[in-house]
């Protein structure tokens, strides 16, 4: 096993030559090797200076992806009591739609059995969008229903909650509908909407803050 | 007498230089103004083919439209006669002190009216028609047309040398003649329409002719050629080149064709971006790349402007560290044109800045074929990383064993959502080529990770996962949640560069 990472190391200097310094090395005959070597160890090590952090400046636990390029919102009984829902925007206008942590369908004992996109007029997992213009998406309202979660008792339905352009939902979930359990608020997301900035405006009024939804809902 | 010691010959339709006459009969430069055949006798010539005979003052030859003549409309629409060559070279000396260029050689360009070379084939197959069992014309065929292009250049290149203290020779440094002519236009452009079928009409009595002349290349060939000219069919024997009343337009240009200047650059900063960016007008980032060496090449040219192209680009957060990134500066009409001693005291300034956000190595000037040297590195190279990197719970030996074993991985990443506003929702399929991981001391939860992967892939997300969206990713693969607090880029290969 440490030869293996041994060959790795070695591939990290090599890589780390600088091309001037191999023309150095013709214009020097008198000690080839040995001068090259040295310099290219010289660099790695200024490199690797630069590198390494100051442990000290890191804090414990860093802010997540989603913490540090999101912005966090929250639509508690969204159409339906215990419906809590929650919308993630990104600084490019994207909003990421996902089941919070409180949704009711987290109660139900046996958990979550299924999910299904095949609501409404269509199966939102079949739409194909392309292009930078996002061409054949489908423009949804916010209680335009995406899917169907199912438990071993009931069903609850999840809107979109902003309206907007259905970029992509999480195909995922069809086949592993436990991602929700283990992360709704990650691999489990739901899908990705693009409203239009005059769209989101509207919504966001009616949308609670990470904080203001903890205290709702009386979370630590 | 005009300035090539010609006469105008002159007919009620059209007025024609004398020495046209002689040029498109193939009279060598060197003779150009000393001919063989009498006034008179050239006289005859354009009246048996053109049909008409009468006299009047000063007019433009209807062939070279004036150019030859030395006559034009300046930018400011004055008529100029200029007496001689070593006028019109005086002109173009003083455009070239007035832009401030330093030479040590220059290259003369002509362009003239496709117009001009349409007639001299009119004027050309009118002749052979006419004159074709005339032994001396039988001779002329042999030759080709003497081109007003280097008629031109051959008069001014002399007194332009001697004006600018220097020869003429294959040189970035440009002067151009450009001549243009509205009629032309509005001609060329029927012409090009019609290409293979023309249609002339005239208004007194010449007959219509199909024409199915193929006026040889669109861009401005010197001659018409000979095959060219025997594809005409003209069945007239009166060729239609009308008066003309209004010399061409002349615009002097001088400029230095692009130069420029290649290496590497190295970015130490996490606030400066790569290439200018503003949004709403504020800057993001507090400089860029590109400004920091634009800015500080582009006074030691004295050029107009700079453009920066860079073999990928990466985002102002990360850092571009070890060898460096390729670029390619362009310089637009450089004015003064540095030693290499000089390039090699402009790298050792910026990196000698107080700031220190950028670097750059090995600058230096490269021809044209700096281009294909960038393309070529873009998208096929490898690239290697550095990143922070937190996991949700402490390392183990295993983890570090089991990355490092991982060799040309395939991943699977759907457009990143940072992205997906602006490019297209696809899966790219990219590969991971080595990995290794650097414990930190002091952290059980942080360390470096170097990775080497192909040219495309979004590391950010190979790491965190976005949502999911990149399978594997460092998390799916350690079985935890990884976050990345830094980047940098260790290493652009590419071995031309």
């Amino acid at each position: 096993m440490s030869d293996v990472m041994v060959d790795h190391t070695q591939k990290l200097e090599e890589t780390a030559v600088p091309n001037n310094l191999e023309q150095q090395d013709k214009q020097d005959e008198e000690q080839p090797q040995q001068s090259v070597q040295e310099n290219a160890e010289y660099e790695d090590e200024e490199l690797h200076k630069l590198l390494v952090p100051d442990i000290t400046q890191l804090p414990l636990i860093p802010p997540s992806a989603v913490e540090f390029n999101f912005a966090s919102y929250f639509a508690p009984d969204f159409m339906k009591p215990g419906n809590d829902q929650y919308v993630y925007r990104h600084a490019n206008g994207l909003c990421v739609v996902g089941l919070a942590s409180t949704h009711l369908a987290f109660n139900d004992k046996g958990g979550i059995t299924a999910v299904d996109f095949n609501v409404g007029k269509s199966d939102r997992s079949g739409m194909k969008v392309t292009g930078k213009r996002k061409k054949n998406a489908q423009h949804f309202e916010s209680n335009t229903a995406l899917c169907k979660v199912c438990t071993n008792g009931d069903s609850y339905i999840v809107r979109c909650c902003v309206k907007g352009s259905l970029l992509e939902v999480n195909e995922r979930l069809i086949k592993q509908p436990e991602l929700l359990h283990s992360s709704a608020d990650r691999e489990g997301y739901i899908a990705i909407i693009m409203p239009k900035p005059a769209d989101w405006l509207k919504v966001k009024a009616s949308l609670l803050s990470l904080e203001d939804f903890k205290k709702l809902r009386a979370l630590c | 007498m005009t300035p090539f010691g010609h006469c105008l010959i002159m007919s009620s339709r059209t007025f024609c230089l004398s020495g046209c006459v002689l040029r498109i009969l193939g009279t060598e430069d060197h003779i150009y103004c000393h001919s063989s055949f009498s006034q008179s006798m050239l006289c005859s010539v354009l009246e048996e083919v053109t049909g008409f005979k009468s006299e009047g003052d000063f007019q433009f030859c209807s062939v070279c439209l004036g150019v030859l003549q030395l006559s034009y409309r300046d930018d400011k629409e004055t008529l100029v006669k200029m007496e001689s060559p070593n006028d019109m070279a005086l002109v173009i000396a003083e455009l070239v002190k007035k832009e401030g260029h330093q030479i040590d050689g220059f290259s003369l360009e002509v362009s003239i009216p496709q117009f001009i070379l349409e007639n001299e084939s009119s004027l050309l197959s009118g002749m052979k028609k006419r004159y074709e069992s005339e032994p001396w014309l039988q001779e002329r065929l042999l030759s080709k047309c003497v081109s007003v292009k280097d008629v031109l250049k051959f008069a001014i290149t002399k007194p332009l040398e001697t004006l600018l203290n220097t020869k003429a020779s294959a040189s970035s440094f440009r002067i151009r003649l450009a001549y243009t002519h509205k009629m032309a236009f509005g001609n060329s452009v029927e012409r090009n329409q019609g290409f293979k079928r023309r249609k002339i009409g005239t208004e007194n009595g010449l007959q219509n002719v199909n024409d199915e002349s193929v006026v040889a290349n669109k861009d401005c060939s010197d001659y018409p050629t000979n095959e060219t000219i025997a594809v005409t069919g003209r069945s007239s024997l009166k060729v239609p080149i009308d008066k003309v009343s209004e010399p061409c337009h002349l615009v002097y240009l001088c400029y230095r064709t692009h130069i420029y200047l290649c290496g590497r650059y190295l970015k130490y900063s996490r606030n400066v971006s790569q290439t200018r960016w503003i949004i709403d007008e504020e800057r993001m980032g507090e400089a860029s790349v590109e400004e920091i060496i634009g800015s500080n090449i582009l006074p030691m040219y004295r050029g107009d402007n700079y453009k920066f192209h860079a073999a990928g680009r990466e985002d102002i957060d990360v850092r571009m560290l070890g060898s460096g990134r390729p670029f390619l500066l362009e310089i637009q009409n450089a004015r003064q044109v540095p030693s290499e001693e000089t390039v090699k005291e402009i790298e050792s300034k910026i990196n000698g800045l107080e700031n220190k956000l950028v670097g750059v190595k090995n600058l230096q000037v490269v021809g044209s074929q700096g281009w294909t040297l960038m393309r070529e590195g873009e998208a096929e190279k490898q690239k290697q990383y550095c990143a922070l990197v937190w996991i949700s719970r402490p390392l183990e030996d295993e983890d570090v064993c089991s990355i490092s074993l991982l060799n040309d991985m395939q991943i699977l990443q759907k457009t990143p959502i940072r992205v997906l506003h602006r490019r297209s929702p696809l899966e790219r399929k990219k590969i991971i080529h080595w990995m290794k991981i650097e414990r930190i001391a002091e952290s059980s939860q942080y360390f470096l990770l170097h990775l080497c992967t192909q040219a495309g892939t979004y590391i950010k997300e190979f790491v965190h996962g976005d949502f999911g969206r990149t399978q594997p990713s460092i998390g799916s693969i350690l079985g935890c949640r990884a976050e990345i607090l830094q980047l940098d880029v260790t290493d652009v290969k590419m071995d031309s560069f």
